[in-house]
């Protein structure tokens, strides 16, 4: 039986090979355009306009691949297994919940971009000791269809403390922490705002009628009345929907959105990217991060992933000066407590919300 | 004697919205096997499935022991069926596939067991109740379909090519047995086949489904 | 067993093959890396008792589905698959459709179809993943009663057994290798189900499945990971295997390619048959009503606006392409799923019926239901993702993967009808001089050529539905339809959600044309011809 059965893996690994050497060796030896080929892992949500792109191509002779890696989540989990022999050679996307984790598991090599200085002040040393590199921002609120408010004739609420107040009962909806991204940062929110008392937060939101949805889709399309055909007044989602509800709108546009945020009690997500190690083409990844910070691709940020850019000075569009809002005391918790509290403090939020 | 055990009337042979047979008029008594003969593809199943209520009737009547069952459900008629194959139920042994009947009459299980362990040795097949039936050869697996039609004692047995399955040698010799054991249980019986000679030994009128209406 | 042919029991080396290569190579890489680390203990995460809370949760939300989709999809199975009507085909194609919708499409569409009629939660999602698990029932189930005549029903009621005694006693003892396996199947899916117990299901539809993804993604909780994985692959392979020797034991009724049979000509019956047709249309069809419904509706009214953006929306970005290229890129991978899983998950069922250890390979085909959706991505991408070996770049880790969703299916389909074909027949030709190969497609071609084509229906079906794997093996540049309708979903704005249901309605009408086109070319001519008089 032993025989026969590495009989079998023999044959399966040479069917393997023969396999990889008809299709995938392209890919180190020969690049098919330009002096080299550099592969970009980045979550779903990753977005850039094409020319950008074929600029990066005529400035730097990179051909860019773009891998994708799945939800963020799911993404850092790959890299992290294959540290040290990537599927990539450079990561965007890893944000200052997942990051910790990532760093603890020697995915990153160090770089420091040129580009850096003039990223904003806030998050220019925000760079775990120069292992990535802040690309982006935005900011996770609690989203508010006004005109279901102003029929019911309650004024918005501006304050995570609002939420609990009976006014509000029933109309907020938030995202399991534990399957939902924007809702692990409103968790995270509460944390930081309250500390010790942020679960009795949550248990005083959970008697005053939270409803908790498994997905944003499904919080804001599902249950939220600014979204589709829900009744919930509020919900958990970004600074930037309100925005993004125009963009995304029938022709001829709405002059303003149905939403708005609330810019209390915002938790703020800043989105890195960093060199790989043990990239194929390391030259190339330090290469794709500095285009990633360069005053092109960071004026392209807004409107194709509806996040704020890093660098300084970069001009908004107007549907985000206009309607996007605009958060001066985000809040934020430091990566490494995150990463060594995050499974405590899920369970702690199941035992209180009973999930 | 009495009135015939099966009696139609007027009955028209359809299927499917298209009749090709009308005005059908025959009786049977007890213990009498009619044949009819026809050539295959002719109507003669579907005589026999129009009978037993599997092909619902066109019009007309049919009337059993003097009931007329020609708007019953199949299994309130009292007609019992034959087919080429034997159609035994595989999941059940041989005894369970005799005794299938005589439960749905309300028999009770050790009686039922008792009576088809009767019936299978009047059958020449003693001692097999406890058998599977993918152990039977064709000619046993056909006696064992005879023992199970004729357990609950119906009204009307209707064969269909009930042998055709079967070798020469075998086939002559079943079709005398089959046709005594049938005089003997007082059954009426109905033969269809497309095998003049077979007709010709069992039955005791032969009739060609042609003649029996237009 | 002298007349079995030799490459019979040789079909086994190439299902083996690609299980070996594709999932024991890629989950043995994941399995050594994750417990590379020092102190590691698979051990620990067993002791806890929320893997088996959450175990017997997920069982008895299974069995409750599982009985769901069974009782509602054996009516179907029949009307469907044994009468002819006028609009059968499309009926019979419509029932494939629930199967292969995204789950984030199902669940949008339960919910503004049902509303808050009824709440999240354990009702909602035994409710869906019955909808989803019919077409599983129907076609399993629905490929061998087809193959009934009626004759031994007949006999039944002719011997006293009323309408629904014979169909206890006699009909249902013979479908029993297809409802077996068809069972096994949906409690498989239901039991493993991600995606709808995430977006409809509360803290009591948790499943194993939903508990690896949290523990991989969120808490990056490898070792807990893998052993919760573990359980799962336990349990599924102990479902499937019991769902295998159900089956088996099944004896053999004498089938014959029957034609379909017109409707019955008595009211009462007739009316039962069209209604339950009917039926099968409204449960079907409402949730595609309510995605076609939202794929016209703008801010202002009904609009056609979503469907002349399906071409043209994110025009010029990496991300999309357009729409109408995901359907493109959906189509091919789909092609390229059947073709395999056809071949892979044909070989495999043959070596089900074939004498000897080949029995064990086909049966261990059906092991991939089992493993964990995310670990299975995972151990493919460090397998085939990355030097020496990256197959990305080839296109073809995607219809692998979904090979491996597929293949399973595949022999489920082809085995039970395989199974309860008489080998008297085989003999039969053998003895009448055939060489051992022919009496073999004497025996079993007419019945292999027809589950075959319907199970590359179904594995291309499974293939256009299918997310995880496509949105982790996939190249950002060439989405399928799937993660294309999951990323529109993903950002706010009513265009988001109009050219998303748009999008989702061509999935469906695809899947109907795929359905269609290929249960034609798997049509027996007898199935075709009008009826048996």
């Amino acid at each position: 039986m032993h025989v026969r059965s590495s009989a079998v893996l023999v044959t399966g690994l040479v069917i393997a090979t023969l396999l990889s050497a008809c299709g995938g060796s392209g890919d180190e030896e020969v690049p098919s355009a330009g002096p080299s080929t550099v592969r970009l892992l980045a979550h779903d949500s990753f977005v850039v306009s094409e020319d950008l792109v074929a600029q990066l191509l005529d400035d730097t002779g990179v051909t860019l691949e773009i891998v994708s890696g799945s939800d963020a989540g799911t993404m850092v989990a790959g890299a992290v297994l294959a540290a040290g022999n990537p599927t990539a050679d450079v990561m965007f996307g890893v944000d200052n919940t997942l990051v910790s984790r990532a760093l603890e598991a020697d995915v990153f090599k160090p770089y420091t971009s040129p580009e850096l200085d003039w990223v904003l002040p806030a998050l220019r040393d925000d760079t775990s000791a120069g292992m990535v590199t802040p690309i982006d921002y935005g900011d996770v609120c609690i989203n508010v269809a006004d005109s279901v408010l102003a029929d019911a004739g309650v004024p918005a609420p501006t304050t995570l403390d609002d939420l609990v107040d009976p006014t509000y009962r029933d109309m907020l909806v938030v995202e399991d922490p534990g399957t939902s991204s924007p809702g692990l940062a409103f968790m995270l929110a509460t944390i930081a705002r309250y500390g010790d008392g942020w679960q009795e937060y949550w248990a005083a939101l959970r008697d005053n009628g939270v409803s908790v949805a498994a997905s944003w889709t499904d919080a804001y399309f599902g249950e939220f009345a600014g979204g589709g055909d829900g009744d919930r007044a509020l919900v958990v989602s970004y600074a930037t929907s309100p925005p993004a509800e125009i963009v995304y709108a029938e022709d001829p546009k709405p002059e303003a959105p149905s939403t708005s945020s609330m810019t209390d009690g915002c938790y703020r997500q800043v989105e890195y990217a960093g060199v790989l190690a043990g990239a194929a083409n390391p030259t190339g990844a330090q290469q794709v991060i500095d285009w990633l910070l360069s005053e092109s691709v960071q004026a392209d940020v807004p409107l194709s992933m509806f996040v704020f850019p890093a660098r300084e000075g970069t001009p908004l569009p107007q549907v985000f000066t206009d309607f996007a809002g605009s958060v001066d005391d985000a809040l934020q918790l430091p990566p490494d407590e995150v990463a060594a509290n995050l499974s405590t403090w899920l369970t702690d939020w199941g035992t209180v919300m009973g999930r | 004697m009495s009135a015939p055990r099966l009696a139609i009337g007027g009955l028209s042979l359809g299927y499917d919205g298209e009749v090709f047979l009308r005005g059908i008029d025959l009786t049977v008594d007890a213990g009498e096997i009619v044949a009819i003969l026809g050539p295959s593809g002719s109507g003669k199943s579907t005589l026999l499935s129009t009978i037993a209520g599997v092909v619902p009737e066109v019009e007309g009547t049919i009337t059993v022991d003097g009931r007329d069952v020609t708007h019953a459900p199949i299994h309130e008629r009292g007609v019992g069926l034959i087919f080429q194959e034997p159609l035994l139920f595989p999941h059940l042994d041989v005894g369970r596939n005799v005794a299938y009947g005589l439960r749905r009459h309300g028999v009770g299980r050790t009686e039922a067991g008792r009576r088809s362990v009767e019936l299978l040795t009047w059958l020449g097949l003693p001692g097999y109740e406890s058998g599977r039936i993918n152990e039977l050869s064709g000619g046993q697996a056909q006696r064992v379909a005879l023992a199970r039609a004729l357990a609950p004692r119906p009204a009307v047995l209707g064969l269909d090519e009930p042998f055709s399955a079967l070798d020469t040698e075998l086939r002559q010799r079943l079709a005398v047995e089959v046709a005594a054991m049938i005089r003997e249980s007082g059954v009426a019986a109905l033969h269809v086949t497309h095998d003049p000679r077979e007709a010709e030994t069992v039955a005791d009128r032969v009739i060609e489904l042609s003649a029996l209406g237009h | 067993m002298s007349s079995t042919p030799v490459w019979l029991r040789w079909t086994w080396v190439v299902p083996a093959a690609f299980l070996t290569v594709f999932l024991v190579y890629p989950l043995v890489v994941l399995v050594a890396t994750v417990t590379s680390g020092a102190g590691v203990s698979l051990i620990d995460p067993l002791l806890a008792p929320t893997i088996w809370q959450v175990t017997a949760l997920a069982t008895v939300q299974a069995l409750v589905s599982t009985a769901l989709a069974v009782v509602v999809g054996l009516p179907l199975a029949n009307v469907v698959s044994r009468y002819r009507f006028r609009g059968r085909a499309v009926a019979q194609a419509l029932v494939t459709v629930p199967f292969v919708l995204p789950t984030v499409v199902v669940a949008l569409a339960f919910r503004s179809l049902l509303g808050s009629g009824v709440p999240q939660g354990f009702v909602l999602v035994v409710l869906a993943h019955a909808y989803v698990n019919l077409a599983v029932v129907a076609r399993i189930v629905g490929a061998q009663w087809a193959q009934h005549s009626g004759d031994y029903e007949s006999v039944a009621r002719t011997l006293g057994a009323s309408r629904w005694r014979a169909f206890v006693d006699v009909t249902l003892p013979s479908l029993r290798s297809a409802i077996a396996s068809s069972a096994a199947v949906v409690f498989v899916f239901s039991f493993t189900s991600l995606g709808i117990v995430l977006l409809l299901g509360d803290p009591t539809t948790r499943t194993l499945e939903s508990q690896i993804l949290r523990q991989t993604s969120v808490l990056l909780d490898f070792p807990g990971a893998a052993a919760t994985a573990l359980v799962q692959l336990v349990i599924v392979t102990a479902v499937l295997l019991g769902g295998a020797v159900a089956a088996r034991r099944s004896p053999a009724r004498r089938l014959q390619p029957v034609g379909l049979r017109p409707l019955p000509s008595r009211l009462g019956a007739r009316t039962a048959v069209l209604l339950t047709a009917i039926a099968a249309f409204v449960i079907v069809l409402a949730p595609v009503a309510a995605l076609v419904a939202a794929s016209l509706r703008g801010g202002s009214g009904w609009t056609l606006s979503w469907w002349a953006s399906l071409g043209s929306i994110d025009a010029g970005t990496t991300r999309l392409g357009s729409p109408l290229q995901a359907v493109l890129t959906s189509l091919g991978y789909a092609g390229l799923t059947a073709a395999v899983a056809a071949v892979i998950g044909g070989l495999a069922a043959i070596a089900v019926i074939a004498p000897g250890r080949a029995r064990a390979v086909g049966l261990l085909a059906l092991v991939p239901l089992g493993v964990s959706a995310a670990t299975l991505g995972l151990g493919i991408l460090l397998a085939f993702g990355r030097p020496p070996w990256d197959l990305r770049a080839t296109g073809l880790l995607i219809p692998i993967a979904h090979s491996l969703v597929a293949v399973p299916l595949v022999v489920a389909v082809v085995a039970p009808g395989l199974r309860s074909t008489d080998t008297r027949l085989m003999s039969v030709a053998s003895t009448l001089g055939a060489h051992a190969t022919r009496a073999f497609w004497t025996a079993y071609g007419p019945v292999l050529r027809v589950v075959i084509v319907g199970s590359a229906a179904l594995a291309g079906a499974v293939s256009l539905g299918e997310f995880g794997a496509a949105t982790f093996l996939g190249r950002a540049a060439g989405p399928t339809v799937p993660v294309q309708i999951v990323r529109l979903l993903g950002r706010p704005g009513e265009q988001s959600l109009g050219v998303a249901a748009a999008l989702a309605v061509v999935l469906v009408l695809l899947t109907l044309v795929l359905v269609l086109i290929v249960d034609r070319l798997g049509a027996t001519p007898s199935t075709r011809r009008s009826g048996t008089a």
